[in-house]
């Protein structure tokens, strides 16, 4: 009886005790336990350990960036929770979020400030303090910018702190040479193609209005291999509410699976499916007359562009069966507007990637989707005044899908010394965010002009950037080499003064600002302090930036004071966000009908420009034209890459927790041709390039999910780095066998599925 | 107490593997240790495929052979779930051999498999499997409202899949995690009739009767449970011998 009471007792004061911290009331129908441990357990839960305290932040693990509840006990964190107040998580997370812990505590962990002592890409360092460190670095700097001007600085940016050097340090500097890989090797085709046609880009979010939507087709798009949190929760409900699932895809893919029609298709021929689509939606009236005469610009040239482009036509492109492409453009019409193709993410594919994104956004205007409840919602940034500061030096974002709509500058942005970006815009490509793999040439050549110093923000240099011997070769050029990062990642070793980062789990960060259906402000703090000498890279930039003639700009004197001065402008503050969750949701306006009779397409026109006239001007195609690309030689395969549920670009490999889920990647290959070569499934084998170049061992995953004709295989992997102790040495790098890439004239994207691979059976 | 079940909708999961992540990270299970997995499944040839994944956890069944075996009394039934404490697990590996889904695994010498988190539970919580999974496959709470949940998910999918059906009403006596199956469960690798092996129900109809009086008997039988237990030991080291000789020859 003593013991039944002493157990109610302890439940009560553990219960009234947590119940006094934020978030740990039972949050959307989810409850923290608060119960006492069981007796007698030789260590009790996490849970049980003490106070719990609830942190609201923002997730780093992906670009995608839910909110996040983080819970810790004392000076540990346990476990990271969807937050339920955010419109991103709802309150789930995926595998990689869950895995924020673990990347956290990596042992692997960059610990201290660095100075190189041995040659570049030796990995010899000591350790020094950060005023060692950050006086280095602005004096070299400032020599540099003296001697060549402040745009021979360029600054690359990736992950949730890149604002604080890819854009605000980069501005105030005055060097139009910042770029993120979000752009040019993921998302410009498909953010100018929305630009070009619709007059905004697609941002960050996609605005796919789930609600109500009948039918999704996807195209190389693969929901819950690339495990977007919120996409999965969308595409779960939809689907289960039986809504049509088209996949086009030359690989059986996870989503294929629950596909009402697969389209195997041939890689590279997407644009000629689309333009045969377009076909049959003109040729059979199905497309939505009424809103393309209210809303699109260009109809006629387009129906007589197509006319003879049918399924026929496409099926000997594509290797599809033509009945299959009539059938689908069929589907999709019986359920427009409700119905679209959405957006893909990953879209430098075969460098003509802006004209299939056209094509793309072309089936969707005829479906008469944009703007429509179950087609694509118009999003909108939130409303929030930036912190206070002098005009910048250089104007314009480096972009990013994290850019808000509008963002990107139509003007290229020309630093103080009257240079405008290195990276070919306007001559090599017509327009679009800075294309970083084009900034490497000039760290080789000095043309147009020398860049002479380069600032790596995690972006996870040599595992981004396509032709990683030139990349290596710019490294060996440059004057001045910083990397900011929280793992010792490959290009670490090249770098002369190497900044730890402390991870989202230990630091405040710029607030998050969501452009969306319903826009909204996340509050990122953290849940405990940095590891070891690790800081924030909000620090950095200001302690840099004190160094180097530009304290105007870092007026505050602590993150906290920076956020909540930007909150004031709203009349909100960090404490009063903590009191809603963390989150600050704002009205959007989403629908035709909150533009109030004007237009909300900010094209020339007004319209959807299915014709462009800008792209006319340029020497470009208005109207997307199929043109082939190259086919992979006797022997070889085309070499597609993608992801892994439980893995992020190449920043997961050593993580733990997620190495432990997926150790390896495996080279998926038709079980047919594993067969005719006398291979087998699990077999190691190396890979070798049209150049040469060679990844490997590799496990083969013989499988019939998979076309003859490519093999796939998910990035980040092969890593050649010791001191990433979990990742090194495990599986094959796909960046390593991508030595070309054909840059898309109108985006600058670098179409990277250009790249073909030859098994090598011998070690 | 209620008796609770888990929902495990297969046509619904996309294999993101949240589920292990938050279970992993929830009950700060060791490396190497996972009570859920999921298993790629692909049926068909190019380019006729059908697709998805197998999750390889605890069933919960309710006529549940490892607590019939489990001499300690460490695993045992609790509102519809099947429960494990650790500490009283002598480690004598029945439940290993009992279990007709191949479940429980020895860590660190005694069993481990999932304990449905019935601390989270306890407190009005959720299992943290079920409160991360972003498709909606996994719920958990009663069982009659789990299992009316599922037969009304597996009419809403007859047009997609024309075999689909309910598993674990009735298999086992009842599972404790309710699926819904797209197709027949010989093609998703779960027996259509998940059979307690003989030993167990010896054990239940003999052995535990027996513990009321009749101690010679139950020597006898544990004698016997040895014996099977074994032989199920040596039929599968020579299956593994022979994987391992197959391995050779093919090198």
């Amino acid at each position: 009886m003593g013991k039944v009471q002493l157990q109610i007792s302890r439940r009560t004061f553990l219960k009234s005790a947590l119940a006094g911290s934020a978030g740990l009331a039972v949050a959307g129908g989810h409850a923290i336990p608060a119960v006492a441990a069981p007796e007698g357990s030789a260590e009790p839960p996490w849970f049980y350990r003490g106070q719990i305290k609830t942190t609201y932040s923002v997730c780093d693990m992906c670009p995608w960036r839910c909110g996040i509840t983080v819970q810790s006990v004392g000076d540990r964190v346990y476990k990271i929770d969807g937050n339920p107040a955010d419109p991103k998580s709802r309150g789930m997370l995926c595998a990689r979020g869950q895995g924020g812990v673990s990347f956290m505590y990596d042992p692997d962990r960059l610990r201290s400030p660095m100075l190189r002592t041995g040659e570049r890409g030796e990995g010899k360092f000591q350790e020094v303090t950060w005023p060692e460190a950050l006086d280095a670095m602005a004096e070299k700097l400032l020599a540099i910018k003296e001697q060549y001007g402040p745009e021979s600085v360029a600054v690359f940016g990736h992950t949730s702190g890149e604002f604080w050097f890819a854009d605000y340090f980069a501005q105030a500097w005055g060097t139009p040479n910042a770029a993120k890989p979000s752009s040019s090797l993921c998302t410009s085709p498909r953010e100018e193609a929305s630009n070009l046609t619709l007059g905004f880009p697609v941002g960050g979010h996609e605005p796919v209005d789930w609600e109500g939507l009948r039918c999704l087709t996807l195209i190389g798009s693969h929901i819950g291999e690339d495990s977007r949190n919120t996409v999965m929760q969308d595409f779960a409900k939809a689907w289960g509410r039986g809504a049509k699932v088209i996949v086009v895809d030359p690989r059986f893919s996870s989503v294929a699976a629950k596909a009402d029609y697969w389209l195997p298709i041939k890689p590279g021929t997407d644009t000629a499916l689309l333009l045969a689509w377009i076909n049959v939606l003109i040729a059979e009236k199905r497309y939505d007359a009424d809103y393309i005469a209210e809303w699109a610009d260009g109809f006629d040239k387009l129906a007589a562009h197509v006319a003879d482009l049918t399924p026929e036509w496409a099926a000997a492109i594509t290797e599809l069966d033509p009945e299959l492409i009539r059938t689908t453009a069929r589907v999709m019409a019986d359920s427009l507007p409700q119905s679209l193709i959405m957006p893909g993410r990953h879209v430098t594919w075969y460098g003509n990637d802006t004209q299939r994104m056209r094509a793309a956004y072309t089936v969707n205007a005829l479906l008469g989707a944009y703007g429509r409840e179950g087609g694509f919602y118009f999003n909108k940034s939130p409303y929030i005044e930036a912190y206070p500061h002098p005009p910048f030096a250089v104007a314009g974002s480096a972009g990013g899908c994290s850019a808000e709509p509008g963002a990107e500058s139509a003007e290229l942005p020309v630093g103080p010394s009257g240079k405008a970006r290195a990276d070919g815009a306007r001559t090599k490509f017509l327009r679009g965010a800075t294309a970083m793999q084009e900034l490497i040439e000039p760290m080789i050549t000095g043309e147009p002009y020398p860049i002479k110093a380069l600032i790596v923000y995690g972006t996870n240099l040599l595992n981004t950037v396509p032709d990683v011997p030139r990349t290596i070769e710019a490294l060996k050029n440059l004057d001045l080499v910083v990397a900011i990062d929280v793992l010792p990642m490959e290009h670490v070793a090249w770098a002369d003064i190497v900044l730890p980062e402390a991870t989202v789990l230990e630091r405040y960060d710029e607030l998050w600002t969501v452009a969306h259906k319903t826009p909204y402000i996340a509050l990122r703090e953290p849940a405990v302090e940095p590891y070891a000498d690790t800081k924030p890279a909000w620090w950095m930039a200001r302690e840099l930036g004190m160094r180097v003639g530009l304290e105007n700009y870092f007026k505050w004197e602590t993150a906290e004071e920076y956020i909540n001065t930007r909150l004031q402008t709203i009349g909100s503050s960090i404490e009063k966000m903590r009191e809603e969750k963390g989150i600050i949701v704002q009205k959007g306006k989403p629908y035709f009908a909150d533009f109030k009779g004007s237009s909300p397409f900010l094209t020339k026109t007004g319209k959807i420009e299915l014709y462009s006239d800008e792209l006319a001007l340029a020497g470009q195609d208005p109207i997307p034209v199929y043109t082939p690309t190259e086919d992979p030689p006797d022997g070889f395969f085309r070499l597609l890459y993608g992801r892994h549920p439980v893995h992020t670009f190449a920043k997961t490999q050593n993580t733990p927790l997620l190495h432990e889920l997926y150790p390896e990647n495996e080279l998926w290959i038709n079980a047919g041709i594993v067969a005719a070569q006398g291979m087998k499934d699990g077999d190691r084998v190396w890979l070798e390039n049209q150049d040469g170049a060679r990844s490997g061992p590799v496990k083969l995953k013989a499988t019939e999910r998979i076309r003859p004709d490519a093999v796939f295989m998910a990035h980040g992997f092969g890593r050649n780095e010791p001191a990433l102790t979990l990742a090194n040495g495990k599986g094959a790098n796909d960046a390593q066998l991508q030595t070309r890439y054909i840059l898309d004239p109108i985006s600058g994207g670098a179409g990277m599925r250009v790249n073909f691979v030859r098994i090598v059976k011998e070690a | 107490m209620a008796t609770n079940a888990f929902l495990l909708d297969i046509s619904r999961c996309i294999g993101c593997q949240a589920c292990t992540a938050a279970c992993k990270t929830g009950n700060e299970l060791p490396a190497g240790t996972q009570f859920i997995q999921l298993i790629e499944q692909t049926r068909g040839t190019f380019p006729n495929l059908e697709g998805g994944f197998q999750n390889h956890r605890c069933y919960h069944c309710t006529d549940a052979a490892c607590v019939s075996v489990c001499p300690t009394g460490a695993l045992f039934k609790e509102g519809g779930m099947t429960r494990l404490n650790r500490d009283v697990c002598s480690g004598c590996q029945y439940c290993t051999d009992a279990c007709p889904f191949d479940v429980p695994q020895m860590v660190d010498g005694r069993c481990s498999k999932c304990d449905a988190c019935a601390d989270v539970v306890a407190a009005g919580g959720t299992p943290w499997c079920v409160r991360t999974c972003p498709s909606d496959a996994l719920r958990f709470g009663d069982r009659q409202e789990i299992l009316a949940e599922a037969q009304s998910r597996v009419a809403a999918i007859k047009e997609r899949y024309p075999k689909a059906r309910v598993y674990g009403e009735t298999e086992a006596g009842g599972l404790g995690v309710i699926m819904v199956l797209p197709d027949d469960p010989e093609v998703l690798d779960l027996p259509a009739n998940p059979q307690v092996p003989l030993l167990v129900n010896t054990w239940q109809k003999v052995v535990q009767p027996a513990t009321m009086g009749l101690t010679g008997l139950s020597i006898l039988v544990t004698g016997v449970a040895a014996v099977i237990a074994r032989r199920n030991h040596m039929q599968e080291l020579k299956l593994l011998h022979k994987e391992e000789a197959k391995a050779d020859e093919s090198k």
